[in-house]
């Protein structure tokens, strides 16, 4: 929670004391990243440029994304300076 | 386990505050606003009031069918009164002796054409709170119009491309960064989101400098649905953007402007505008107008930078 001193609501409009919304934006992917363990650096730029901010540290050896909230946008793939993360398409995982 | 090489990236340092937003957050994928907002609670900590308008990033600032997307407190003006909103805000934690992070968070519809009047009249009574302006080059929440930092030559939905030798905006962009820099206000800066590390200092700044008076940031956030851009381009625009001087970066304290980066070989503008949709119709004479705005704006800043002190320099000797 954040350090919310002086207000108890966010305004008339929406409250921050119910659980916060949260939309299924893992369903718009098209494509998933997928990633090269052998071949991360652990330099963190697909956490750090990651628009929804979801990209984790996995111990100190790799970076996951997390595929339930991931819009599949390719920007760790595109950012990553060793072209170990892959956009895969979504159909290859569906069966 | 074989020892990884490579040394984390420093800009991860900055974010030492926990994100206040839900995951799942109603963005287009590839949003440089989402990310953008996302890092500025992370680095100004979550004790700070976003006061805003109806903008792209109002759904969600603002909460829908009374819930919330966040735990900030957010305070939603009109756009005709954004920054005079910010102003009574601030004055009413000045009087109550509370002390507050104001941050006025606008797109540049509401920074450049809407809202710059009180813009303008914030700056001039030097309010001690931060003023950021995302700018998306157009008022992409309501369908793509032009605004008055829409480059030339842009394609949006009322400065069309096509028939009747219609190419875009016919019109030179407005530079909002150096307008506020000129108001001589404690702080103002440029900065864009492919070089995190350098906008999370800004803001920092920005959060120390705000004691003394107005702080205004422009930053750079590409629309990947309005501007045609493919969703994992948003960075490497920014970075194009920044290596061909069409975004220069750079901050001016008390207004002493200072680059923070230069680029020693800019490249012709055309790796920039290749990325997007928007300019693909511009031909070699457009894009010959389009640089020269570009080398014009810089040549100004790059004056500025320098001027002030060869000038005192100059007066001091005639005495």
């Amino acid at each position: 929670m954040a350090s919310n001193k002086y207000f108890k609501h966010e305004g008339p409009w929406s409250d921050a004391n119910d659980p916060l919304m949260c939309s299924d934006t893992g369903d718009w992917r098209t494509k998933r990243p997928v990633l090269d363990k052998h071949k991360c650096i652990f330099c963190g730029f697909c956490a750090l440029y990651c628009p929804i901010q979801i990209v984790e540290m996995k111990g100190q050896t790799h970076f996951e994304a997390d595929l339930s909230f991931c819009k599949g946008c390719g920007i760790c793939a595109k950012e990553c300076p060793k072209d170990a993360i892959v956009m895969i398409s979504e159909g290859n995982f569906k069966k | 386990m074989t020892k990884k090489k490579g040394k984390l990236t420093k800009a991860l340092d900055h974010l030492i505050h926990d994100d206040p937003f839900s995951k799942g957050v109603a963005f287009c994928p590839g949003c440089g606003l989402e990310l953008l907002l996302r890092i500025i609670p992370r680095v100004l900590g979550n004790d700070i009031v976003i006061t805003g308008t109806p903008s792209c990033s109002a759904p969600v600032l603002l909460g829908q069918n009374n819930r919330s997307w966040h735990t900030l407190s957010y305070f939603g003006t009109l756009m005709t009164g954004a920054a005079a909103n910010a102003t009574g805000l601030v004055r009413y934690y000045r009087k109550a002796g509370i002390e507050n992070t104001v941050v006025c968070f606008n797109g540049d519809g509401t920074a450049a054409d809407i809202g710059f009047g009180n813009l303008s009249g914030a700056a001039e009574r030097n309010e001690p709170f931060i003023y950021i302006c995302y700018d998306n080059e157009g008022y992409m929440n309501t369908g793509i119009q032009k605004s008055g930092t829409t480059p030339f030559g842009a394609v949006t939905s009322t400065t069309p491309h096509g028939a009747r030798a219609l190419r875009g905006k016919n019109v030179r962009r407005m530079n909002l960064g150096l307008q506020m820099a000129m108001h001589k206000i404690s702080y103002a800066a440029t900065a864009t989101l492919s070089d995190l590390d350098d906008l999370a200092k800004k803001l920092k700044k920005a959060k120390e400098m705000k004691t003394q008076g107005f702080c205004f940031l422009h930053i750079l956030a590409p629309c990947p649905t309005g501007w045609g851009l493919a969703p994992d381009h948003t960075i490497e625009a920014c970075r194009r953007a920044v290596k061909t001087n069409y975004f220069p970066l750079w901050e001016a304290i008390n207004g002493r402007i200072r680059m923070t980066r230069i680029v020693k070989k800019p490249k012709p503008v055309e790796t920039y505008t290749r990325l997007m949709k928007k300019f693909a119709h511009l031909s070699q004479a457009d894009l010959g107008i389009l640089q020269d705005d570009i080398d014009y704006e810089y040549c100004v800043l790059g004056g500025l930078s320098v001027l002030e002190s060869e000038c005192r320099l100059a007066l001091s000797d005639e005495d």
